[in-house]
């Protein structure tokens, strides 16, 4: 019965867009190419999917053949049960996520890797300041318990006393530092500090992937099925997505203000958008993606994964990783 | 006089309206206060700070409350029709009343957490979530007034029914449907802040655009002004439509209560064997359902398990017993925090209500704060409530109580009223006193509605409690089911789920048989077959 109403919905869409097309004059042989898919983002839209917004709207995947629908995510809605079920053709995942659903049962393969270093950073203030991971000793963090692996796991990278660190279950919120509850928090790099910059706060952001925390982030994610019947479809999704990001590269300001401009009724404020898109580039653009592309992976970046992932309580193969779909895309 | 205290809230002097625009001024004055001793802290924005707010952002406020309110809406409508398609379903077939208790208890127990997602994957993109999650919220804390009120009427005038060689549908339309009015009035009453928050809830499953969205924003992004201007009007919509649910009930159905005189039930309640074989019936239909509609959807095994994969998760895996372990380590870490709330959140109730009833000034100035206390979701109160008392057992606790108290504070106003009136002229031209009156005529009418109350805060305590840990506190077993997003480990989720519901089944079957033992004293007509 789902199954009737998912193609029953499907022909609809494709039915409202061949009308819509002939409303407003298209020509209809580039729209009878055109496939439709879900492509599953990971968060509510902001800049963080800035490079997927630019591809659509210039038309990169339009000019592949592709309609492309950017679903968002939110609190309550993981990626890994969409992409599964096949309502959406790829989703936006990280490497630890993806390594336990696939530990699961659940055949996927990250095909690109948005972040090349991890976005997870420890946050605190000027008057207590935590520069490096030792500074850690001593002190109080603010974090949802679930993150508590990532912690044990930088501590025993650092030689850190793990059990001199005070652990706050504060979930995922700034407010705990801001008003001293805590000497620290655990958070994304792009989110809770950006959000204290804009309250006027000076926030010392550490950067875990700078003390040996490896975990690809803002992966993308395919089934195993798709992988291997859908290969075209995938190249063109994944090579508009490569062509946005290359702009959100060149001007990350216009990638914000697309942002805000394309979702008004998201309670986007465009400065800590344009914040946000500033601070991502050094965690999606390296000189391995100046030489290679956005999106790369290399063998050793893998291995790296590989371990710190161990270093998780993960086990996991390195044949996650498909890069063929990207060597395609790079023409490599 | 005995009008004026029968129904306080009916014909209101001049100087009441007066007294509760005092009490609405004082709370504001309160909270603007509370606000700039905790500037600073990012916690609360005073009235001031958030109609400014209000005030900048109102095309974009009015956007989200267009669509949160649609789906709250039609969440609203949907879940409260099957309420009463429920309830007169058990009605007229007696024999299926139980096994739709059971059902409509089951599935009002399934956590947000699990099936948000889920029915994300079954609707695709829109409002379908949403809606559904709305409709989930709400409809239980309908078909249970729904269910006592359709049994509230004097045997008399189901003898009359009879004596005219009508049937049992003559009994619903012409007896049962008038008898129900005043529960149905309160049950929809409390439904609607109810499907709100469901609907808010339901953005968090992926959604562009609605109030959920910009609260979770909000909260992300340390706004506070935009968190409490969202809080305030997600109050304010839920007051009104408390208000006008009740302002309607009023004019629809304005008479005094009639008095119900039944003698005790001849039967000696249900054998035990039989009991217990429709449990083990129901309980078949439940796994049987549960796997027929897995596979009827499609549903993928990976996120949606089967009830086979949870007895091997929980039993015949080789690491089943460290599963076990982690569960109940879970498990009993929230019952810790869910019973204290619970009592407290009913006590609290129950003892309002009497003050309300006993002085009705007090109810016109603080019903209003009550329902605003309610309607204010719990998303943004929780932290707050969490900074006052602490991360420990308090705050939670306190969380459970604040989310209970309102339906059952509700429940037994209305249950206090329905004392019927003669009993109360009876008392009047005795020139008995305030607090005796309460005591004998008013408590004991209460009753049938503060154990429909018990029952339905059985589900809504454990709703809160998940909700607390998975937002705010990150304990338990609330916690250990949002840990799936991450781990995958869907397969604990499930089993926890069965385990909340095995859980919540045990405490309403508690319940339940300390309601018939009381009510087979004081409310026969309810526990008559």
């Amino acid at each position: 019965m789902t199954r009737l109403s998912l193609s029953r919905r499907r022909l609809l869409q494709t039915g409202g867009g061949a009308l819509g097309a002939a409303a407003f004059g298209l020509r209809p042989g580039r729209l009878a190419a055109q496939t439709a898919v879900n492509f599953q983002l990971s968060w509510l839209h902001s800049v963080q999917f800035g490079g997927s917004y630019i591809a659509r709207d210039r038309g990169y995947w339009t000019d592949l053949g592709l309609a492309v629908a950017l679903n968002p995510g939110g609190p309550n809605a993981p990626v890994e049960p969409p992409v599964v079920a096949g309502n959406a053709i790829m989703g936006i995942s990280a490497a630890d996520y993806t390594a336990a659903a696939v530990a699961q049962g659940a055949p996927f393969k990250i095909i690109a890797v948005a972040m090349q270093k991890n976005p997870f950073a420890i946050s605190s203030l000027p008057d207590s300041p935590v520069n490096a991971p030792a500074d850690l000793e001593g002190r109080s963090i603010g974090m949802a318990t679930a993150n508590t692996p990532v912690l044990r796991a930088l501590c025993d990278i650092n030689g850190v006393d793990f059990d001199a660190i005070e652990i706050v279950p504060t979930q995922y919120d700034a407010a705990p530092l801001m008003n001293g509850q805590v000497d620290c928090i655990l958070s994304w790099a792009t989110d809770l500090p950006v959000a204290m910059i804009v309250q006027g706060a000076d926030p010392i952001v550490m950067l875990m992937a700078d003390h040996g925390h490896s975990v690809h982030s803002q992966t993308y994610i395919v089934t195993e099925e798709t992988l291997a019947n859908d290969r075209a479809t995938l190249v063109a999704l994944l090579r508009g997505e490569v062509m946005g990001w290359t702009d959100y590269h060149a001007d990350t300001d216009a990638a914000a203000a697309l942002t805000v401009e394309m979702f008004p009724d998201a309670g986007l404020d465009l400065e800590t958008q344009k914040l946000q898109a500033a601070r991502q580039v050094p965690l999606m653009f390296s000189d391995l993606t100046a030489k290679n592309g956005f999106g790369w992976f290399t063998d050793d970046t893998v291995a790296a994964n590989v371990e710190t992932l161990a270093l998780l309580g993960q086990t996991v193969s390195p044949d996650l990783w498909d890069r063929s779909i990207l060597e395609e895309v790079h023409g490599t | 006089m005995t009008t004026a205290v029968q129904s306080p809230r009916w014909h209101r002097p001049a100087s009441a309206h007066l007294r509760t625009a005092a009490g609405i001024a004082g709370a504001l004055v309160a909270w603007e206060l509370a606000a700039v001793r905790l500037d600073g802290s990012f916690l609360l924005a005073g009235p001031v700070d958030v109609l400014a707010h209000i005030a900048i952002h109102a095309g974009l406020m009015w956007r989200a409350l267009t669509v949160t309110l649609w789906a709250a809406t039609l969440g609203f409508v949907f879940g409260n029709l099957a309420a009463i398609m429920l309830a007169a379903v058990a009605i007229l077939v007696p024999r299926l009343e139980r096994p739709i208790q059971a059902l409509a208890l089951l599935v009002f127990c399934l956590p947000l957490v699990a099936t948000g997602p889920i029915l994300r994957v079954l609707y695709g993109p829109g409002i379908g979530p949403q809606v559904t999650l709305a409709a989930l919220a709400c409809y239980y804390t309908t078909f249970v007034p729904l269910l006592v009120g359709l049994r509230a009427a004097p045997a008399t005038w189901f003898d009359l029914v009879t004596s005219y060689g009508r049937g049992s549908w003559a009994r619903l339309v012409h007896v049962r449907a008038f008898a129900c009015m005043p529960y149905l009035i309160a049950g929809l009453q409390i439904a609607a802040p109810a499907a709100f928050l469901g609907a808010m809830i339901g953005e968090f499953t992926g959604a562009e655009r609605g109030m959920g969205v910009l609260a979770i924003r909000a909260m992300r992004g340390l706004d506070v002004d935009a968190t409490w201007a969202l809080a305030t009007i997600a109050a304010a919509v839920s007051i009104a439509a408390y208000a006008a649910i009740g302002w309607a009930g009023r004019r629809l159905w304005p008479d005094r209560p009639a008095m119900i005189l039944a003698t005790s039930p001849m039967t000696g309640g249900r054998r035990p064997r039989s009991a217990a074989v429709a449990a083990l019936a129901t309980a078949a239909v439940v796994l049987v359902g549960w796997q027929v509609a897995m596979d009827a959807a499609g549903l993928n095994p990976f996120f949606a398990k089967r009830p086979g994969d949870v007895w091997d998760f929980l039993v015949t895996h080789a690491a089943a017993a460290e599963h076990r372990a982690q569960l109940f380590a879970a498990l009993g870490q929230t019952l810790g925090y869910t019973l204290p709330g619970y009592l407290a959140g009913l006590g609290l109730g129950a003892w309002l209500a009497c003050v309300f009833v006993t002085w009705p000034g007090v109810a016109g100035t603080a019903l209003p704060l009550a329902v605003a206390l309610r309607s204010i979701p719990i998303v943004t109160t929780a932290p707050l409530i969490v900074l006052a008392l602490g991360r420990g057992p308090a705050g939670t606790i306190t969380i459970v109580a604040v989310m209970i108290f309102f339906p059952t504070l509700v429940a037994c106003i209305q249950g206090l009223r329905q004392a019927p009136g003669q009993v109360l002229d009876v008392f009047d031209s005795y020139a008995t006193g305030r607090w005796r009156t309460l005591l004998l005529a008013r408590v004991p009418a209460m009753l049938p509605a503060l154990f429909a109350a018990a029952r339905m805060a059985v589900p809504a305590a454990i709703l809160a409690v998940t909700v607390a840990e998975w937002l705010a506190t990150g304990t338990g077993i609330g916690n250990l089911m949002a840990l799936t997003a991450s781990t995958s480990n869907y397969n604990m989720l499930w089993s926890a789920i069965v385990i909340l519901t095995l859980v919540s089944f045990a405490a309403h079957v508690v319940v339940g048989a300390l309601e018939r033992a009381v009510l087979r004293v004081y409310a026969p007509e309810q526990v008559a077959r």
